[in-house]
This record gives C-alpha cells, structure tokens and sequence, in this order.
C-alpha cells in the first residue's frame, strides 16, 4: 500500500539536477528501496527509492525542517539503522565495496565505525567539538584514531581554514563561526572520501556563512571529497555548483502520520 | 588499538578539564578512605604489637605445675618429644633447691640467699635474655640478686649448701662464675639459673648423701631412677600452650598457664576484625554507590560528546572505557591521597604513643601489601561503579544525542 503512494509521489516531483560531467564518474553511495520510520502519533516516515552519489560530487539535501535531511544524513553516515534496505553499497574508494546494509543485519556496528573513521568527516551545525579539547586536538582527533601522523596535517588544514591562530585555544575561547572552522577541519584533517554536513552555515550570520562555505567547497573540491550537505537555504549552496536534491512531503491526514520521499 | 588509546587520552583529557569535580571525586574516595586505613592500622598496630609482646615474651610459654608430684626419667623423654613442647627440665625438691651466695669482692662482702632454678639448652628464658651456663659452675642470676649481691657478668663468686645431720649442721661451698645476669623483667625472684647437676648435687647433700662432681662428702646416692618433684616446661609457640595445657590436664596435672590471656588478645584481634569489617562494609557501600550515580550523571551530562566519538568512528569497544578511566583515575589518586593522609596519621599517633612502646612497636601500622590490597580493592570496585555507566555509553545512539543543543 505505501509503496504505490510513494511511487505516485516520486514519478512527478522529483527534482534531479546532476552535475555536468561527473555522472560518469564512480559511484559512493549506491541506495535502493531504503526506508526509515519513526512511529507514534507524530510519526514519520522517510523512503528513498534509489539515491546515487558520485565520488566528488557536491550533493545539497535541500528543505526545511523535519523533512527528514538529518535522517538521511546518519542513514548515510551509518549511525542510523534503516528499517528496510534493499541495497546500500557504500564505496569508500574506487576498489573498496562496503555492503551497509548487510554490516547492519551482523550487527557489525564495528565495521561501519571503522569506515566512517576513515573514510567519513561529519560537520554538525553547532558545537561537536569537545570543549575538554585544544582546537589542536579537536582537529587531530580522527587522525589520532587512525595512527597517522598529526602535526602537519592538522596545521595545513587549520591553515587553509584561517584559523592557525587559535590552534591551542580551547573551543569555548572560540567565536560560532570559528568553532564552524575548526568542525570544518576536523572533518578533513584525516583526508576522507565522503565529508557530511548538516547545517553546517545555519548558525551564523550570513557573511560569514558565505565565506565559510565558499572555504568548504574550495577545500573538498581541491582533494576530490565528495561532500553532502543538509541545508533549509538553498541559496547558500547555490554558488557551489551543488546537485540539488529535495524531499517530498505528503501527511496521511488519519494518522497524522508524515511521509517524506527523497530519489536521486 | 589506536581508537582505544585516543579514548583514554580524550577521557584523561576530560578528567584534567574538569578538575574541579575530578578533585571532589578524588577528596571523596580519600575522605573514606584515610579513616578506614587509620582504623585498620590503628586495629593492626595495637594488636601485633599485643600479639608480638605474647609471642616474644617466654614467660607467656611457660607451663607451670601447681603442687608437686613424681615424675620419673620416662615423663620426661616423653614430655620433650611431645609436638608444641619446647623445653623440659626437672625442678628437684623447692625446699633443697637453694644456696647461699656469697660475693667476697669489693668493698664488702655480701651473702644472700637464692633459689636455684634448672636449666640448659633450649631454655626459652635464659635463650632470650641471658646465656645458658656452659659449666656445671656457672650460674645465671636473677637482676634483684645480682643487685643485692653487687655482682656483674663474669665475676667470681662462691656458692654454701648447708645441712644438719642429727643435729650438727655442716656445709659445703662451690666456686661459682656468673655467666649471665638477667634484666630485671625477664625473672621477679632472688634466683639463680644452674644446670640440673648443680641442683641435684644440692639436693643429695641435703638429703645426706655427697657428690664426686663438686668434691663434697658424703656416701654416695644410691643408684637407680631418680623421681622429681616438679619441672619447668615452655611451650613452642603460643598457639601450643593451650594444646600442652589440655594435654596436662588430662593427666591428672594442675597447671597455670598464661593461655586465658593469650585468649583475651586473641578474641579482642577477632572482634576488632569483625567490627573493622563492618565498618568497611558500611563505607564501601556507600562511596559506591556515590561513585557509581557520579559517573552515571557524568556519562548522561556528556552523552552528546561521547555520541560524537561514535559519530566520527570510534568503536563501542572503545568508547566504553571513557568512564572507566576516569574511575580509574579516581581511584589510583584518591588511594594516593588517602595513602598521604594515613601516613601522617600514622607518624602522629605512633609519635604521640611512643613513651609506651619499645623498639620497632607501633601503635598504627599498615603493612605495604595492605596499602596494595585497599588500592587494588578500591581500583576493583571503581571500575565495578562505572560498569552501569559503560553499559549505558554503549547504548548510546549518536543520531538521538549529537543534535541536542
């Protein structure tokens, strides 16, 4: 019964906006027949019919709150568990092949960790840094995890982010949008394939979210990182040459139950 | 393997930031810590010391027969092979078992009147506190006869035995060398410790006979076992007086021991340990539980953190151990401080007591490996209290706590 709406609502609205030149590239993220349902009488429910992403894309998931944007990041980031999985194939490099959706029926919570450390950097839209931590040591942490060397790394990175200054502060010494900074280079220091942002502009004020973001996609363009970004304003990613991919909302007015439908 | 050292790094680096509540979790452990350490040195100073005074103390080992009764050569051999008897001499009759002392050196010449006491090798009291004569001439003396005497170690002096045969009274005189003095605890009496065949020589001059041995005159004893009246007997350790006692008594002996004191200290050691025990109990419950809801609120007051080091791939296994450090640390710093605390209570009070005690007594001492089982208890039990918070930064979801604001 759901899967004819959610196919009725997908056919027409859908809106795909790939960019120029990258659908042949190899693919990251390979998803079909995923869904996520969170009950009760505010329930929710979010499918995604098929999503492709290609290494080095720029992917925007565009809408406004509780359109289920962060429940497809952390299905993406693999800390949410997907009710339904028909295929989820995460590639973190070209020759590597990650079955998620098997890693989750095993319970290889392990597993799924261990590539999202390496392979994976999360920006969150405030705070996510530890307070207990120098800016050093926030940046270093993945790379710290890893084994690998920290020092340069983490000094290149803090320096393509302007903020080489405050490398031994602490976070709280920080302003909101240098904290951003410091998010933004702990998500790369460890030079991931696949770099997740949710609302990572949302909390500042917007000159500063321009020149934040314009720093971001000039970075992940530079190493090749795919980046995924979850945002209510489109007109912040715009300039970036984003892939725009929207939700689509329907309520089932008995229940009061929504369904979010997002394909691409 | 590099995931799990991040997390004990990030966990210590946590604990040192918040070194204010880290130092109240510190003064916690030591705040019940240091007294239960004072208490069990205190517990354990006074009754070794107790215990180390029993044990050294010969006197306490001592079986002595009340009245007298007949004890041939065959009770004897029997009595020192007996397991938990130390030592047993003969003890000839009390009434002929004395001698005059005479000292002619110095300024002027002193006799007193002494009891002569058995011994040789293997007496716990002469072993102790004097040497055993070498000599059937050498005598050790009580410290009150040495006094009244105004003799010192090593000096002549001469020995008279009388006796009266029909109603003439003669005598014999033996040179003596002292070869000991005993301090003034170690023997309460005007005595003089000589081997047995002093006393027994004594003992047939008075009863008339002589003794080829000290040249004195007389027919000689006839032969044939010789019966004693009475015996010094020492037990092996304290812990065997009360066996020997037993043993004693169900031959028909009376005997007074020091065994009912040696009890009192025993049964004092076992309730202090049982009222220690309690006390401890009743602490450790507590401060557990107190330890266990800290790093519970902890953990909760840090969820969104920890559900970030899920978020950027640490695993469970991991992540577990972020409390479990902090607990650990408490406990390794909190011991430490307690540990610092005690010793100052422990040079206080053996300070304050010392008039009371001799050399290497304490009324407060831990032994090193007590300190190490309270650390390794307390480093047990802590990781124990932050059991319950592991388990629930398991269960953490980091896509319910990483947006919370």
């Amino acid at each position: 019964m759901s899967n004819s709406s959610i196919q009725a609502v997908g056919r027409g609205e859908i809106v795909e906006l790939p960019a120029p030149g990258l659908l042949e590239a190899p693919r990251v993220f390979h998803l079909q027949g995923i869904s996520k349902h969170w009950p009760g009488d505010h329930g929710f429910k979010l499918t995604v019919p098929h999503l492709t992403i290609r290494r080095g894309e720029k992917l925007a998931l565009v809408g406004f709150s509780g359109c289920g944007k962060s429940t497809l990041l952390d299905l993406l980031a693999m800390v949410l568990r997907p009710d339904e999985a028909a295929r989820f194939a995460f590639f973190p490099t070209p020759e590597e092949n990650l079955d998620v959706a098997v890693a989750w029926q095993r319970k290889d919570l392990d597993g799924l960790a261990r590539a999202r450390m390496r392979h994976m950097g999360y920006v969150l839209q405030t705070g996510g840094l530890f307070p207990f931590l120098s800016v050093r040591d926030n940046i270093s942490l993945s790379r710290q995890g890893l084994g690998l060397p920290a020092q340069n790394a983490v000094e290149t990175a803090a320096e393509r982010l302007g903020i080489e200054r405050h490398l031994d502060k602490f976070p709280s010494q920080l302003s909101v949008g240098e904290r951003q900074r410091v998010a933004i280079a702990r998500a790369m220091a460890h030079e991931p394939s696949v770099v997740i942002a949710d609302e990572p502009t949302a909390s500042l004020d917007p000159i500063n979210a321009d020149e934040i973001m314009a720093v971001f996609t000039e970075l992940v363009e530079e190493k090749g990182v795919t980046l995924i970004v979850a945002t209510h304003e489109w007109e912040r990613v715009e300039k970036g040459n984003f892939r725009r991919l929207e939700f689509h909302l329907k309520k089932n007015t008995p229940h009061g139950i929504v369904r979010a439908t997002v394909s691409g | 393997m590099h995931s799990l050292k991040t997390i004990f790094r990030l966990s210590l680096q946590d604990y040192s930031h918040e070194r204010l509540l880290s130092a109240c979790a510190i003064l916690g452990l030591a705040a019940v810590l240091a007294p239960l350490l004072v208490l069990f040195g205190v517990k354990s100073g006074i009754i070794n010391t107790m215990v180390d005074r029993l044990i050294k103390d010969p006197r306490n080992l001592e079986i002595t027969p009340i009245g007298s009764g007949r004890y041939g050569q065959e009770w004897f051999s029997a009595e020192a092979r007996r397991a938990g008897v130390a030592f047993v001499i003969p003890q000839t009759r009390s009434i002929a078992a004395s001698m005059v002392i005479y000292n002619p050196n110095g300024g002027q010449p002193r006799t007193l009147g002494v009891d002569l006491i058995p011994t040789g090798a293997g007496d716990p009291l002469l072993e102790k506190w004097g040497r055993i004569p070498a000599e059937d001439t050498a005598v050790v003396l009580s410290a009150s006869a040495a006094r009244k005497l105004n003799v010192a170690d090593q000096q002549a002096v001469v020995g008279r035995v009388g006796r009266s045969v029909s109603g003439r009274k003669e005598q014999v005189t033996v040179d003596l060398k002292v070869a000991a003095v005993l301090p003034l605890e170690a023997f309460p009496r005007d005595a003089a410790f000589v081997r047995l065949a002093l006393l027994e020589a004594t003992e047939d001059y008075r009863d008339g006979f002589g003794s080829q041995v000290f040249g004195w005159p007389g027919k000689p004893r006839p032969t044939g076992s010789r019966d004693y009246p009475s015996f010094r007997l020492y037990a092996r350790s304290i812990y065997d007086v009360a066996a020997v006692r037993d043993q004693l008594l169900s031959q028909g002996l009376e005997v007074y021991t020091r065994a009912e004191e040696i009890e009192v200290i025993q049964s004092l050691d076992r309730s202090f340990t049982i009222i220690f025990r309690l006390i401890s109990l009743v602490a450790v419950c507590g401060y557990f539980a107190s330890m266990a809801s800290n790093i519970l609120a902890n953990v909760n007051r840090k969820s969104r953190h920890l559900g970030v080091t899920r978020l950027i791939g640490f695993s469970t296994g991991s992540i577990v151990w972020f409390p479990v450090v902090q607990s650990m640390a408490t406990s390794v710093l909190g011991t430490a401080a307690a540990a610092g605390l005690y010793l100052i209570a422990d040079l206080t009070i053996n300070r304050t007591f010392a008039r009371y005690l001799a050399e290497g007594e304490h009324v407060c001492r831990l032994a090193a490996g007590h300190l190490l089982f309270a650390f390794i208890l307390t480093l047990a039990l802590s990781m124990l209290a932050s059991a319950y918070a592991a388990f629930r930064v398991a269960k953490i979801e980091p896509s319910e706590v990483i947006r919370d604001v």
